[in-house]
């Protein structure tokens, strides 16, 4: 009994990482238990049932599950815990959904009073058909995903063993010249393939797009991918162009100014979401080729109609890739039942530790409000007060100081607020690219920022997701969207792709001290310190005598 | 051991007792407390004593099931009946070895408690359990038997007996009495029997078939059709009522072969294991859930260290207040009304008694908190295990509909401790390690207490679950459960100090031993035998056993540590249980955030300001997580702790009870210096301002004496001055387990009683000598005609009860409520209660007579009946 494992009774688990038998007992429970925080010392898991059933998809038993609890756990389990570990993994696979050859998609039991029970439910009733003998009842194909969702929230989860349509096939190949899919990457694409459908989560940074890549040369059938916006649909474009056997004929756009439907397909949730008198008039795209494998980018930002349409999808293969599983709006749990189960994730400081990504050095400078400021912000409405604090005159001077302090490196300062950035661009002689900036002039500047044209570039939250800016070494966070967790993550990955030189990144987060600034950056920065991205604390006045 | 006398065979339970040696009583009265309180005054009083009502109940209730059902039997055999007769009745007509196996065994037991006596060819079922037990329509007998063809055919007309007598061919005979024997034998003659029914249409054997094993009644019409008429006209079925037949007991034991119970049950249940563990697995998993007990009540008691919830007025906590508990401790409800029954059942919280009534901890809390952890595990588990108080109640309903509320009134269950400490002890005697499986250890429960079960059925084989739902079962399957959570048990099997905390052996006895014992009229000695309440520990075995637990615990503990792992996201992670000093601050100075083997903690503003409240300085804190950090402290943390403390008491509050204003500083600056203002407790807070802590009233008035005009202002905030100290009651007595019935007397007051039984017996058994023995329990002296008779209370109590049964008239010696006495003949009809109601002769009518004005009583005469 001295193994690297703690079980806690609110179902976590703490692992040592520093104890030998770290490495093995990490393999031995990743199956079944979700990594929550990966902070220096002790990574914190967390057994949900989610998890459990995901674990019992991918072939693993309760026995297992309790093997490898007891076997690496430092004091003994409690019984409790063992014994619900056992009854939730027994739920899963009482329902089943197959193919019938002659009734089409049926769900099945074998424990006739769970059928008994979910049938009994008013949101399932909808959902089925004719009840064919006492174990087996009629499901509409179209609702399979519905029904998958609805029993998951039910506790008595399906086993979809209904398959999956190959689709239309289409000769796909990984144009490795010179470079090679990582190792992860490797791992995250079998991973997928091998489950079926699920989600991969990579930091920012870390090659997501080539893990699509990947899972295309393995499906090698038509693909439809979705995307956020229109930059970050060219740069898949270009980046398939360059990494696999694609041609640009074969790559279609599908955005609001584009509307082709080539063998690879590439649109964005806006134009799928467009609604003209009460119909999603683009929807048709998902029926216009037998598609055989749908990529979901930014899985995390997947717009609520997505999720309907996705569970008419569930007869093809679906890839979802994101940085953060983080949803600020709680729907997790759809994202697993649909698209399907996690099937990749790999702690940040595991893949900086690979050299893959930037060692990034995130710093929190917390300005001091004047004191007329501080009579303002105290009296101001309730919500005009974040803007308030966000955009106060302070910040500016932190980041000139800071953009002075790394002169000749390649620098984005990034924020919320228009008004803000425009004078931070006025004062700083940096170009602005917000919303309203064209797509022609965005690439521009981003290309010349590429090369080295201009070194300090402010952008808006339009450039939080997706565009690529290699040489991006430090980021100036001035302001936010709230407490938002995953745009902390996203911003911070502008910087984390490796350097040439192989120095390290720098992200600094600007906040007026004692105001709903930092109680949001607080909440902000809460994923990346459980990924083990620790935040040092600085004081404005240190920053300016620095830079001064 | 046996003193008996062989010479005559005892004529009355009185006498049977008379004959029992020493130890022999002491069995009976150790299992049968209620007999000695108070202790009788002699073995006439003590017999007639074990024949009351409510006392041959107690009894009853407290065999097991075969015992039990061989009580049945002899309810229905005739009485007195051989042990040969009861053997067939038990093991029907083909042999069943369990069962004779079993029988002495029963017999002994029921013969030990004074529910039978007798030799073995004169069996007798006290006449109370008999009546019990016996069949009648309105209490249909567990057997399913029906009345006896004599009892059934008593009100029926001769001619009728005759065509019966006719129909089944036997002779006729104009004597009813033997009309029915003759009919009675014919039933019970399985040869005879077993041709007439060959007689019968299949559809009325089908009949018969269907009431065999109860209810024996049926319903026919007025015009039955012939298959009923064929049984109607043989006798086979008797009219009990109109409209109503009743299969007779003759006919129905031969349909069963001589069987009164469809399954005897001989043997108990076995316990069977679930899963066997390695004992060092259970011990740790076991010591590892009492760590958490532990961890639970002292969060509960910190929960509610600055005032606990409001005492509702009914007594108990509030459902709301449950619910914020149960949140509180982060488990369900029921076990969070678990955790605040153990702790205020160890004597830990109680309410304090004011006018606004609130749980609070009690001064014993702070006692217990500086015990060994082990030794504070002892105290919870032994409360736990004599608690009648049930948890597993709370949320349900009263008779009254009352919710059943936590730290409510009517949560005792005095079957409680009975049933904890029986379950335990089947674990105890499971192999070591061995989880038992639930269903077996209550099957084994309703086997030793049927009676106290659920009413048993002919429906042994139905689905199972309605009838786990009696208290018993329900309280063992709440001990299981609650045995886990406190650690007695680990992953299901009794862990080793949970063994010693029940004084079981090391080494598990085998489960179902049967001890071979002659049915002779022997008097066997029971002390282990006997169910196990009656054995319970004294508290000074009690008391031995706890600290066995807890020095067989102490080992198991892992030692705290002294060191946590700080880390940059803002939390420390203790891997493993803290000393107390370093638990104590760092509960202060961060949130918990997960509990279990380890304790997660989590640094936020709130919980860093909370440690400067409570005395820390900025520099405290740092260097007591300095010296209690393996690794240096992030710098994030380090940087909360100083923002925080930079902010910390820039704002001061403080109460006063009035405050002078005024814009002339120089006037305050006069008060100031003024002596006689000295009382008023004037604090000068700002140039214009003091505060004062003289009320207003009395500063107005402190003011005007010295000179000044002040005026007063409109009320503007009175300060409260909040309590924040730890509140604790005024010392409290922990609950008192409510047991049923009298303690168990343990061998010093039973040796006194019996000595004290025996010496009263000799009293007056001897000088009564030469008078004629009349009746059973009779040694009446006096005679008509003379003065009052006297007699003892005991000997008038057995009389009148005697003549009861006989219907005999008595003479009696009355003094009525002015004193006045008098003679009466009496004709009593019942003895209950103290009173005893008869047929007045002498007045003739029927009335009420208090036993205790009764002087004495006489038996009549032959010449004057």
């Amino acid at each position: 009994m001295n193994g690297p494992l703690i079980v806690q009774s609110d179902k976590t688990l703490l692992l040592e990482v520093d104890h030998e038998q770290a490495a093995d007992c990490r393999r031995a429970i990743a199956p079944f238990a979700e990594l929550e925080r990966a902070p220096e010392h002790i990574h914190t898991y967390r057994v949900t049932p989610l998890g459990l059933w995901n674990a019992r998809a991918a072939g693993h038993d309760a026995e297992q599950v309790v093997d490898a609890l007891v076997e690496y756990s430092r004091y003994p389990v409690p019984h409790a815990l063992l014994v619900d570990i056992a009854e939730t993994m027994d739920r899963y696979g009482r329902l089943t959904l197959s193919k019938h050859p002659a009734h089409g998609l049926v769900l099945t039991t074998t424990d006739r009073p769970v059928l008994e029970e979910v049938l009994k439910s008013k949101r399932i009733a909808p959902l089925v058909g004719a009840r064919i003998d006492p174990d087996t009842v009629a499901v509409h194909p179209s609702e399979r995903g519905q029904i998958k969702q609805t029993l998951l929230k039910l506790g008595w989860p399906a086993e979809d063993l209904a398959g999956y349509v190959d689709g239309e096939a289409h000769p796909i190949d990984l144009a490795e010249d010179g470079w090679a899919l990582r190792p992860y990457q490797k791992q995250a694409v079998e991973n997928f393939w091998h489950g079926g459908s699920g989600v991969v989560v990579l930091p920012c940074g870390a090659g997501k797009t080539l893990v699509g890549a990947g899972a295309m040369a393995q499906a090698r059938s038509t693909t439809l991918i979705l995307v956020t916006n229109t930059v970050s649909a060219r740069q898949w474009k270009h980046e398939l162009v360059k990494r696999t056997s694609l041609t640009e004929d074969e790559i279609g756009e599908y955005s609001g100014t584009r509307k082709e439907i080539r063998p690879v397909t590439i649109a964005t949730y806006q134009v799928l979401t467009t609604r003209r008198k009460g119909v999603y008039p683009h929807l048709e795209l998902f029926d216009s080729r037998d598609w055989g494998l749908i990529v979901y980018d930014e899985v995390h930002l997947l717009p609520a109609p997505v999720f309907k349409f996705t569970a008419d999808l569930q007869a093809r293969r679906r890839l979802g890739l994101t940085a953060t599983l983080v949803r600020e709006d709680g729907r997790e749990s759809d994202v697993f039942s649909l698209i399907g189960p996690k099937r990749f994730d790999a702690p940040w400081k595991e893949i900086e530790a690979q050299g893959y990504i930037a060692p990034a050095d995130c710093v929190e400078v917390r300005v001091n409000l004047t004191d007329s400021e501080r009579l303002a912000y105290a009296t101001a409405e309730a919500e005009e007060k974040y803007r308030f604090c966000a955009t106060t005159d302070t910040k500016r001077k932190v980041t000139e100081a800071i953009v002075r302090r790394f002169a000749g490196q390649q620098i984005l300062v990034i924020g919320q607020y228009i008004d803000q950035l425009d004078e931070l661009g006025e004062h700083l002689g940096a170009p602005v690219i917000k919303g309203e900036t064209s797509n022609a002039q965005r690439e521009k500047l981003f290309e010349s920022f590429r090369q080295g044209e201009i070194s300090v570039l402010v952008v808006s939250k339009v450039a939080n997701f997706s565009i690529d800016l290699p040489e991006a070494t430090v980021a100036i966070q001035v302001s936010g969207t709230f407490g938002s967790r995953q745009e902390e993550a996203q911003r911070l990955g502008r910087v984390l792709r490796p350097k040439a030189d192989g120095h390290q990144a720098h992200f600094y987060s600007v906040v007026a001290r004692d105001t709903l600034d930092q109680d949001f950056a607080a909440h902000r920065q809460r994923f990346l310190a459980e990924q083990g991205y620790a935040y040092r604390i600085m004081d404005a006045d240190e920053v300016l005598a620095d830079g001064g | 051991m046996s003193t008996e006398e062989k010479s005559a065979a005892p004529r009355s339970l009185a006498e049977a007792l008379r004959v029992r040696d020493d130890v022999s009583l002491a069995a009976l009265l150790r299992s049968r407390p209620d007999l000695i309180t108070p202790v009788p005054t002699d073995l006439t009083q003590l017999a007639t004593r074990a024949g009351t009502r409510a006392s041959v109940v107690r009894a009853l209730e407290r065999l097991d099931r075969f015992a039990l059902q061989t009580a049945e039997a002899l309810a229905v055999a005739p009485d007195p009946a051989s042990y040969g007769e009861l053997l067939a009745l038990m093991g029907g007509d083909e042999e069943d070895p369990a069962v004779a196996a079993a029988l002495p065994r029963a017999v002994a037991l029921l013969r030990e408690q004074a529910l039978v006596w007798g030799a073995d060819d004169r069996l007798r079922l006290v006449r109370t359990a008999r009546e019990l037990l016996a069949p009648s329509p309105q209490h249909p007998s567990p057997t399913g038997l029906g009345p006896s063809v004599r009892e059934a055919t008593a009100g029926m007309s001769p001619g009728r007996i005759q065509e019966i007598l006719g129909a089944v061919g036997l002779p006729s005979t104009h004597d009813s009495v033997s009309a029915v024997s003759a009919l009675g034998a014919l039933f019970a003659d399985r040869r005879r029997m077993a041709a007439l029914l060959a007689e019968l249409p299949e559809e009325s054997r089908e009949v018969l078939a269907r009431l065999v094993w109860g209810p024996p009644y049926g319903q026919v019409t007025h015009d039955p059709a012939p298959h009923l008429r064929a049984l109607l006209d043989r006798g086979l079925l008797l009219p009990t009522a109109p409209g109503t037949v009743v299969l007779p007991r003759e006919v129905a034991l031969h349909l069963r072969a001589g069987r009164a119970h469809r399954a005897p049950e001989p043997v108990p249940p076995p316990v069977e294991a679930a899963a066997t563990h390695r004992p060092q697995v259970v011990d740790a998993t076991a010591a590892g859930q009492a760590l958490a007990a532990l961890a639970t009540v002292e969060e509960l008691l910190k929960e509610w260290d600055e005032g606990g919830p409001a005492v509702l007025r009914a007594g108990g906590l509030s459902v709301r207040d449950l619910k914020r508990t149960a949140v509180a401790l982060d488990v369900p409800e029921p076990v969070a009304a678990f955790w605040v029954e153990l702790a205020y059942g160890a004597g830990l919280i109680a309410s304090d008694g004011e006018a606004d009534e609130r749980y609070a901890a009690t001064p014993a809390y702070d006692e217990w908190r500086e015990l060994p952890p082990a030794e504070r595990w002892a105290h919870l588990a032994g409360t736990w295990l004599t608690a009648t108080r049930t948890p597993g109640v709370v949320g349900g309903r009263d008779a009254k509909d009352r919710t059943l509320s936590a730290l409510g009134p009517n949560l005792d269950r005095s079957a409680a401790p009975e049933v904890r400490h029986r379950v335990l002890a089947l674990l105890a005697g499971l192999p070591e390690g061995a989880s038992p499986v639930e269903a077996s250890v209550l099957a084994r429960l309703r086997w030793e207490r049927p009676l106290r079960g659920p009413q048993r059925e002919q429906r042994e084989t139905g689905t199972g679950d309605a009838r786990d739902d009696d208290l018993r079962s329900r309280i063992a399957r709440w001990t299981l459960s609650e045995a886990e959570l406190l650690g007695v048990t680990g992953r299901g099997a009794l862990a080793a100090p949970g063994r010693a905390l029940i004084g079981a052996p090391e080494a598990p006895r085998p489960a179902a031993e049967t001890e071979p014992r002659g049915p002779g009229d022997k008097l066997p000695v029971h002390h282990h035998r006997t169910p196990p309440a009656a054995t319970a520990p004294t508290p000074a075995e009690r008391a031995a056993a706890t600290a066995t637990a807890a020095r067989l615990l102490a080992p198991l503990f892992p030692e705290p540590l002294d060191h946590v792992l700080l880390q940059a996201d803002l939390t420390a992670v203790a891997p493993g249980p803290l000393e107390r000093e370093l638990a104590d601050v760092l509960g202060v100075l961060a949130d918990v955030e997960s509990k279990g083997g380890a304790t997660v903690y989590r640094f936020t503003p709130g919980s860093v300001r909370r440690a400067l409240d409570a005395g820390q300085s900025a520099a405290d804190l740092h260097a007591f997580l300095a010296r209690h950090s393996r690794t240096p402290v992030p710098q994030p943390l380090t940087y909360l702790i100083d923002d925080v403390a930079r902010r910390h008491g820039r704002l001061r509050v403080g109460a006063a009870s009035a405050y002078v204003r005024c814009d002339d500083d120089a006037t305050l600056d006069e008060i100031l210096a003024d002596k006689r203002a000295a009382a008023l407790g004037l604090r000068r807070l700002a140039p214009t301002v003091l505060a004062a802590q003289a009320d207003p009233a009395a500063l107005l008035e402190g003011l005007r004496a010295i000179g000044f005009a002040p005026a007063a202002e409109s009320a503007a905030g009175d300060v409260l001055i909040a309590r924040a100290d730890s509140r604790r009651t005024p010392p409290r007595a922990a609950p008192e387990p409510v047991p049923d019935g009298p303690p168990a007397p343990d061998d010093t007051l039973l040796a006194a009683a019996i000595r004290a039984v025996r010496a009263g017996d000799l009293a007056s058994t001897t000088p009564r000598k030469p008078s004629p023995g009349g009746g059973e329990g009779d040694g009446g002296s006096g005679a008509p005609g003379g003065s009052l008779p006297r007699t003892g209370a005991a000997e008038t109590l057995a009389t009148m009860q005697a003549a009861v049964l006989t219907g005999e008239a008595l003479w009696i010696g009355y003094v009525n409520a002015e004193g006045a006495a008098s003679q009466r003949v009496i004709a009593p009809i019942r003895v209950e209660g103290g009173f005893v109601t008869a047929y007045d002769h002498t007045a003739d009518e029927v009335r009420t007579y208090p036993l205790h004005r009764i002087t004495g009583v006489a038996e009549l005469a032959d010449d004057a009946g």
